[in-house]
């Protein structure tokens, strides 16, 4: 077995293992290296910190699942911090039964950050599934899809609510979703409705959202973790996002590294190969 | 103290997990179970407060609605109670011999949610689409859009032999693809990589406080 | 007629009464008891009333019928004369003999506003009073207005338009099929690739898996993966080459034996069948993919074929299959999952191949019409993508517009 061999034969629990201390060695020595914000990020950014302070609420459907918890939850967290430093009122939802406590914690967690108070500033609807039927019942009449919020308070009795009827009340939709639900806001609310619409999606979903960035269907697009960090970094409060890209970049060099030695190791395997046998021959 | 038990209880549960990577193992095969389990009762618990309960059980034996009490007299309960009865017809599946009731429900509920989605999706996937890409070639990216877009159409047109100029199209379209495959599988290392880091940062941060 | 004179009639009558009530409340006017009264020189002046008030149906085609449009003349005190107007105030009423509520205050200068959330049909009774902060002049009034339903929405004619051509261009494929018309298709690559990888099995003395993905049997792809089965079934029922068929869904195995025995009895080889080889494993995914790893490197295989539903497993199975030097086709329409296949297999039927794979086996006028119809449906959508180009270029914007329904 030649060293070509050898490489493309090595026990794959050697990654695994070199990808675990290259992840945990930046918690404890961070580089920061710099996060440049990107367009798609700034716009949503922008969308958000337009809306008027104490008026017409940020609906925020909160549509993740543990599964990409790591990669939304920070983008739930800097989008209630700025809303809430705006005084923006939100609105928070869920369409995915999982995300029923998810969507919760992250409200409360920046609600009390951020000295907010619960019917006034911020209220949560809770969950109802049928995701397209939720999304159109709304463009409707909220109180039709969600009669009471997650704690049976009719909605009509919550201060916050007085006057935000369906869509034409409110400024923004964000979905934050690591499934179709971030689409199924520009087919069921942008599209019939108008509303403007924008999403944080899991990277591994980003590139299909890029065609709706140009077509206008989106307002914004946040994808992964790195979204998550460049909405830290114009928000001004880094936070698991930021934290997380030094570990990210490392990867990544590290991956392009294992690729372009996989690729050396294969073709130089298939060039010795052809030898010995042009010698057999 | 019961944050500490928690944490230590999702600790034990991540490292359990983690532990497939070595080999498959009983603590992996657990904490699979666990999953499969507990999300089958928490569903369970999900759906119905938040909806059998307010949209079926609440309307038809006239407790309330949001504040309003509905009553049979009303005659807004019927219209729980239909759906709420094709819902139960999905269960004749359990009975081979009037497995075939359960049809019934499946078709409404398809052609329902196919009505819905036919003309937002059209819309918003083709036609807004036409318009967003009727591009003048007055710029290079504009120009790389147009012969990608055309390119991977002509790929998937099936109508023809991919010879003379389609072959050529649809030869451009494949390169455009690729380019696109490896631009996804880029961003899903990058998913699975913030997934491994969140965890990481679950373990050093949440429960050992390392960091 | 008649009812033009009631509501005329009765539009003086409140006026009249609306100026006594306001000269009423003029006599006693309201004060904060805690001002001292010598500091504020009280206003007891109402300002002159609006002018003249039109209420109408909101006229956009994207209106349900729940809204009204007001439209009134600034009141003379607006801006000049005594110059005090802070606000004007919107009433509506369901009855013409009272006012009503104030439904809306807009401030002073401005001479319109749009009611929504009406009830559709009904009729409404509005009236608009100047404000000066403290007194409330006499109200102007207008006929009675209803908001009317509009059916069609016009800004999506476009919509309709395309859906019409779409459907219409399969429906009409599918008759052409149904009749018996030769409907060109194309044949896959990947179908070459299929008979290659089983060829070489046979070769190699060592048997075929074919993997219908994790789908329902409801879901397109796995309806698709069968027929491709039924194919497969007939080669290695020729070349007698053991055929696996690990699944994940119940009904997918009964409906995957169904499969494959049809296909052993049509190239009368009903004897070779094994109905062992057709497994259920697992629904659960990871335990299927694991399920089915194993096989990989107990039975070895020599062609691993993937055609369906595929979601993260794909890799699993796809890098197992690699490592254990199998040849491997895949074809699924799950875009998040082509890229893992397209790198650890030999050849991927991408996307709408699969479908495409399915119609051209089967020959099936529902699949065929449907293939032809998104086939020509391409045409169109390129041919209008260039035209507005093209129009857009020369400064017609109105055609790209057509298309941007929102």
């Amino acid at each position: 077995m030649n060293v070509f061999e050898k490489m493309l034969s090595i026990d794959r629990r050697w990654i695994f293992l070199a990808i675990g201390i290259a992840v945990i060695v930046p918690f404890f020595f961070p580089l920061g290296l710099p996060v440049v914000v990107t367009p798609p990020v700034e716009s949503l950014y922008d969308a958000v910190d337009e809306i008027h302070p104490n008026d017409a609420p940020l609906l925020l459907s909160i549509d993740y699942a543990p599964a990409t918890l790591p990669e939304l939850e920070p983008m739930a967290m800097a989008i209630l911090r700025h809303a809430f430093e705006k005084d923006v009122n939100v609105v928070v939802m869920t369409l995915h039964p999982a995300g029923y406590g998810l969507a919760e914690r992250a409200m409360l967690d920046a609600a009390e950050e951020m000295g907010q108070e619960y019917g006034t500033d911020y209220c949560f609807l809770g969950f109802q599934p049928g995701t397209s039927a939720v999304i159109l019942g709304m463009g409707v009449n909220i109180a039709t899809v969600f009669p009471e919020d997650a704690y049976g308070t009719p909605l009509a009795e919550i201060p916050m609510m007085e006057g935000v009827r369906n869509y034409d009340d409110i400024p923004l939709v964000i979905s934050l979703a690591g499934w179709s639900a971030a689409e199924a806001w520009v087919y069921y609310a942008y599209q019939p409705f108008g509303q403007a619409v924008g999403a944080g999606v899991t990277a591994v979903m980003a590139t299909d959202f890029y065609p709706y960035l140009s077509s206008n269907q989106l307002v914004g697009l946040l994808g992964g973790m790195r979204g998550a960090a460049e909405y830290e970094m114009k928000i001004d409060n880094p936070d698991k996002g930021v934290q997380g890209m030094d570990s990210q970049s490392i990867i990544h060099i590290m991956i392009i590294i294992l690729i372009v030695a996989g690729n050396i190791a294969y073709f130089g395997a298939r060039r010795r190969k052809k030898l010995e046998e042009a010698e057999a021959a | 103290m019961g944050t500490i038990i928690w944490t230590t209880i999702g600790a034990i549960l991540t490292l359990s997990v983690y532990s497939f990577l070595y080999k498959d193992n009983p603590f992996y095969k657990f904490a699979e179970h666990l999953v499969v389990g507990i999300s089958a009762g928490y569903y369970l618990v999900i759906y119905y407060y938040n909806f059998i309960d307010p949209n079926v059980v609440t309307p038809v034996f006239q407790l309330r609605l949001g504040d309003q009490a509905i009553g049979f007299g009303s005659g807004a309960w019927w219209l729980a109670l239909i759906p709420g009865l094709l819902g139960l017809l999905l269960y004749t599946r359990f009975f081979p011999k009037v497995a075939w009731v359960a049809r019934w429900s499946l078709g409404i509920y398809v052609g329902g949610y196919a009505g819905l989605g036919l003309s937002p999706v059209m819309q918003a996937r083709v036609i807004e689409q036409i318009g967003a890409n009727a591009l003048p070639l007055t710029s290079v990216t504009n120009v790389l859009i147009v012969v990608g877009l055309l390119g991977t159409l002509a790929y998937f047109f099936f109508s023809m032999k991919h010879k003379g100029i389609l072959g050529v199209f649809a030869r451009t379209g494949i390169v455009f693809l690729m380019v696109g495959f490896g631009a996804s599988f880029g961003y899903t290392v990058m998913s699975r990589i913030s997934l491994l880091i969140g965890r990481v940062s679950f373990l050093l941060h949440d429960w050992l406080h390392l960091v | 007629m008649k009812r033009t004179w009631l509501t005329f009639l009765t539009a003086v009558l409140m006026t009249v009464l609306m100026t006594v009530a306001a000269v009423a409340q003029e006599a006693a006017p309201v004060v904060d008891a805690d001002t001292p009264l010598e500091d504020v020189p009280l206003d007891t002046v109402a300002p002159a009333a609006p002018g003249a008030l039109t209420a109408r149906d909101y006229l956009d085609s994207n209106d349900a019928g729940d809204k009204i449009e007001l439209d009134w003349e600034l009141s003379p005190d607006d801006g000049e004369g005594s110059c005090d107007v802070a606000a004007y105030h919107v009433w509506r009423s369901r009855s013409a003999s009272s006012p009503g509520e104030i439904v809306a205050e807009v401030s002073s200068g401005q001479t319109h506003y749009l009611d929504q959330d009406l009830e559709p049909g009904a009729e409404y009774f509005y009236s608009v009073t100047a404000f000066d902060g403290t007194n409330e002049s006499a109200p102007v009034v207008c006929a009675p207005v209803a908001g009317r339903v509009n059916l069609f929405q016009w800004s999506r004619i476009s919509i309709l338009a395309l859906m019409i051509v779409f459907f219409g261009l399969v429906l009409v494929f599918t008759k052409l099929a149904e009749r018996g018309d030769d409907l060109f298709v194309r044949r896959i690559p990947g179908l070459n690739a299929i008979e290659e990888a089983v060829g070489r099995a046979t070769e190699m003395g060592r048997p075929v898996l074919y993997v219908p993905g994790i789908g329902e049997i409801d879901n397109i792809m796995t309806i698709a993966s069968l027929t491709i089965l039924s194919h497969v079934a007939k080669i290695t029922a020729r070349y007698e080459t053991p055929l696996i068929v690990p699944t994940a869904r119940a009904v997918v195995m009964s409906a995957a034996e169904e499969v494959v025995k049809q296909a052993y009895t049509e190239v009368g080889q009903p004897d070779a069948y094994n109905p062992d080889n057709i497994r259920y494993l697992s629904d659960a995914q990871f335990a299927f993919a694991g399920a089915v790893n194993g096989i990989m490197l107990r039975e070895k295989p020599a062609a691993n074929l993937y055609m369906g539903a595929f979601w993260a497993e794909s890799l699993l199975l796809a890098e197992t299959g690699f490592e254990a030097g199998a040849i491997q086709v895949a074809g699924t329409a799950m875009v998040s999952q082509l890229p893992f296949f397209v790198t650890a297999c030999d050849f991927t039927l991408m996307g709408e191949e699969l479908y495409a794979a399915s119609a051209y086996l089967s020959r099936e006028p529902k699949l065929l019409g449907g293939l032809k119809g998104s086939d020509w449906m391409k045409v169109v959508t390129i041919a209008l993508m260039a035209l507005g180009a093209v129009l857009n270029f020369m400064g017609f914007e109105t055609f790209v517009n057509w298309f941007q329904t929102q």
